[in-house]
């Protein structure tokens, strides 16, 4: 095909861009509302603690921000193809401990990393297998992957606490450049890469189509079942990088290491704007949620309210997260 | 025909107004979607609402509906001005909106559909002798079994059940939004039947439609919007013509698009874009078929004959058996997907551009690349600025009315979502084009744009099969014309047979 249906209408202006949404102020409030709540946070603890603001406190915060962003991060994928993966805090818990085990039984700490994050990515591909191949519904699929996961853990371990690890193993956890902790970066080239692969690949684009019509995807070219596969495989793999650093942070695997992120680690992805009914999000979303739960976390932490309240009053403002968001939605959708 | 405001005065007078939209205004932003609006609906009517795609029907119905509210003017029911509209109260006054697709809970009966939320009780107990005896009242003479799996339903009975549901509910002023989309010619009879009995017992209905013949066929008053504003209308539709109304929808006269023949008829001596050999599936069976470049044939047929399956099969969505030998090639199997299809240089557009055509949440222009962003990709990176070239190309090729390439096509009209696609297949590069009823649901203007694009592909060698139900522009486009029958072709008309009595009589047989 040549272009001889074109000139006609090419003679056309260009009409001018205009980015969606509003241009109103409102409209901008509600698009920057994680920012917002984020900065408005920062400050209220602030105010309450000024131990918030120095230097070990912020250090600490990303820190904590890395593991439950990896995690978030694994969520997203497969929230963006409109599945979902409930397994992923249980794979990292499950696959750090494989690392672990091989580490103890003579590899070097690099091969039993890899050893773990590969059975992570494995696991993360099958439950994609089961989804498409098989047909299996993803939240119940994951939902049993998950317990699977939790009670391998708990029989890898035998319930104890995997604890002899080597300093090379957990040196990405512990350690310092100039005072400032290394396991953040981690999580920074994650995001710049996941990112890079959501805008500026073919595989991300076609993420975003399948998550938002799935039929129509197929029908445009988009072998959907092999998105879907790439979006839970990847996810698998970050989620084992994510148990790497949690087990190397703390030093341990737990016979429940990792369950106890699950709902913040669903909750950081959908706060930050990534749609449950799949096809919208950014990695920008994501990072944005995750901060904004680690500063609730953290500061609810120092601002000494009596640990009774601390849950009570996290969920209230992830609520109040929420809500905004689903007034944003009312608003600009 | 009466001015507008002659005609609301002298309405207003006679007193048997039930619906009165009054100067009612619309922006979004800085885009005015209406302008100073006022139509007047008599009670006992059919009132037709005619427009293009964009013109602000939707936007009207959503007002009137109280889905949206106005920046002003209001809403006049009975006499009363409306100040808080929102659905509920839309719906207390008695409108009601029956949408495109019927809304029914395919796993409930009939009768609990029909009076959904508005069950008899008795206590907190769902009174159901008192269910029964009203449904089944209420379905008298509709030939609609009360107890039947609303699932069961064929389309024409869905829509009827959705206009009894919308009048138990109390309904005076019932909207029906296309409500003949995809239905049959038989079905739009039963419909119009069902209707006129209603209106005679005095329900109101604002009847939304493309099709003049239709708006002239049952309608009684009619009014028509161009670019948010009231076009024209009339208190009755006698005397008027099909002409004088897409005149007033378009405000210009509309050359309907024909084909040269003879000059594509010169093009078409090479060897054949493609040839099917003895393709069966489930309800298929095609012993032969050849396309020639740069030619546009028809396939028609009831539902079911076949056509629709050919072309689904030959974009490989439908499994089938068979050869297919494309120009140049050696004869192979049917595409195992819709990929290999496209690899093959196969395109295909649906009917259905909500299910399986567009992607809503994404961009005009993410979904102009997507069919053929591996064309432009290396390593799987996407090439950004061949993307940006292809995007603004086609966004400008297709003429799609959008403030720009970033727009969700969620956002757009139908008949705008249509040309996005056709913008995503045609970025493809195909050699052989599939398309699927690319017609239906846009407006007349839009319609001949699309024809005349098909007609400018075959110019460079691209063969077309245009599926389509729309005898009057299969013979105003096709070379010929394959009519579908039990599965297979039953007989192909072109030359002097391809004329509208000959298909009428074929495709209905």
């Amino acid at each position: 095909m040549t272009d001889t249906i074109l000139p006609a209408a090419a003679a056309a202006p260009s009409p001018p861009r205009r980015d969606a949404g509003g241009s109103t102020r409102l409209g901008w409030i509600l698009h920057h509302i994680v920012l917002i709540w984020l900065v408005a946070l920062v400050i209220i603890f602030a105010m309450l603690n000024p131990f918030f603001m120095t230097i070990v406190n912020l250090q600490n915060i990303m820190v904590q921000a890395t593991v439950l962003g990896m995690l978030g991060l694994a969520i997203a994928l497969p929230l963006m193809v409109a599945e979902i993966d409930l397994s992923i805090p249980a794979n990292a818990g499950f696959s750090a401990a494989i690392g672990v085990m091989a580490f103890s039984i003579g590899l070097p700490w690099f091969l039993a990393m890899t050893a773990g994050v590969a059975v992570a990515t494995l696991i993360g591909f099958f439950n994609g297998v089961c989804i498409t191949r098989l047909r299996m519904v993803s939240l119940i699929e994951t939902l049993a992957m998950m317990i699977i996961l939790e009670g391998a853990l708990l029989a890898t371990t035998q319930g104890k606490t995997l604890i002899n690890l080597s300093d090379a193993y957990v040196w990405i956890g512990q350690a310092t450049v100039a005072g400032w902790p290394v396991m953040p970066v981690v999580f920074v080239v994650a995001l710049c890469a996941i990112g890079v692969v959501l805008t500026r690949t073919v595989l991300g684009r076609s993420i975003y189509a399948v998550g938002g019509n799935p039929l129509a995807s197929a029908a445009a070219g988009i072998r959907v079942d092999r998105i879907k596969i790439a979006a839970y495989t990847i996810s698998g793999f970050l989620a084992g990088v994510a148990g790497f650093l949690l087990a190397s942070w703390q030093m341990a695997v737990t016979s429940n290491q990792g369950s106890s992120y699950l709902l913040y680690a669903i909750a950081a992805p959908i706060i930050g704007g990534v749609s449950v009914f799949g096809g919208r999000g950014t990695v920008a979303g994501v990072l944005g949620g995750v901060l904004l739960l680690t500063v609730i976390q953290v500061g609810l932490a120092i601002v000494s309210v009596p640990s009774f309240y601390v849950g009570m009053i996290g969920g209230v403002m992830i609520f109040i997260a929420v809500a905004i968001d689903a007034f944003r939605i009312r608003y600009l959708g | 025909m009466p001015t507008l405001e002659a005609r609301n005065r002298q309405a207003t007078m006679s007193g048997d107004i039930v619906l009165r939209v009054d100067h009612i205004s619309k922006s979004y932003g800085p885009v005015r979607a209406l302008e100073n609006v006022c139509i007047a609906i008599r009670h006992g009517t059919i009132h037709g609402l005619l427009g293009e795609n964009g013109a602000g029907k939707s936007t009207l119905v959503g007002i009137i509906s109280g889905q949206r509210a106005p920046t002003s003017g209001h809403i006049v029911m009975d006499g009363r001005p409306l100040d808080h509209v929102d659905i509920k109260t839309m719906e207390k006054a008695g409108v009601f909106l029956v949408h495109q697709e019927p809304m029914i809970v395919d796993n409930m009966s009939v009768a609990e559909n029909l009076m959904l939320g508005l069950w008899p009780k008795r206590g907190v107990f769902i009174d159901r002798t008192a269910l029964a005896r009203q449904a089944m009242e209420m379905l008298a003479d509709t030939g609609i079994d009360p107890d039947a799996p609303a699932g069961h339903l064929d389309a024409v009975a869905r829509r009827k059940l959705n206009i009894l549901r919308a009048m138990f509910s109390g309904g005076k002023v019932i909207i029906l939004d296309e409500p003949t989309a995809s239905l049959t010619v038989e079905d739009r009879k039963a419909l119009f039947a069902f209707m006129t009995r209603l209106r005679d017992g005095g329900a109101t209905f604002i009847f939304i439609s493309h099709y003049n013949d239709e708006i002239l066929d049952i309608c009684d008053a009619v009014s028509v919007l161009r670019d948010g504003r009231v076009a024209g209308g009339a208190d009755t539709v006698e005397g008027m013509t099909s002409e004088q109304l897409t005149e007033l929808v378009i405000g210009r006269e509309v050359t309907l698009f024909a084909r040269d023949r003879d000059a594509a008829a010169v093009r078409q001596n090479g060897p054949p874009a493609l040839c099917l050999r003895n393709v069966s599936a489930a309800a298929l069976q095609v012993a032969a078929f050849d396309l020639a470049a740069g030619e546009i044939v028809g396939f028609t047929g009831l539902p079911g004959a076949g056509a629709k399956e050919l072309g689904r099969a030959i974009f490989g969505i439908l499994p089938a058996a068979g050869t297919m030998t494309l120009a140049g090639g050696a004869p192979q199997g049917l595409p195992t997907s819709p990929r290999d299809a496209l690899d093959q240089g196969v395109a295909f557009l649906s009917d259905d551009r909500r299910r399986d055509g567009a992607v809503g949440p994404l961009s005009i222009g993410d979904n102009i690349a997507l069919s053929s962003l591996g064309a432009r990709s290396r390593n799987g990176f996407v090439d950004q600025a061949a993307e940006h070239a292809v995007i603004d190309q086609y966004f400008r090729a297709m003429d799609i009315k959008s403030p720009g390439p970033m727009q969700a096509v969620d956002t757009l009209s139908g008949g705008n979502q249509q040309k996005v696609c056709l913008g995503r297949v045609l970025a493809t590069k195909p050699r052989v084009l599939v398309v699927d009823e690319p017609t239906r649901g846009i407006d007349i203007a839009v319609k001949q744009d699309v024809l005349r694009i098909l007609d400018a592909l075959t110019r460079d060698g691209v063969a077309v099969i245009l599926i389509s139900s729309d005898t009057d522009e299969l013979i105003r486009v096709a070379d010929r014309v394959c009519v579908f029958q039990d599965g297979g072709i039953h007989e192909t008309l072109h030359g002097a047979d391809l004329t509208l009595a000959r298909l009428r009589g074929s495709s209905q047989a």
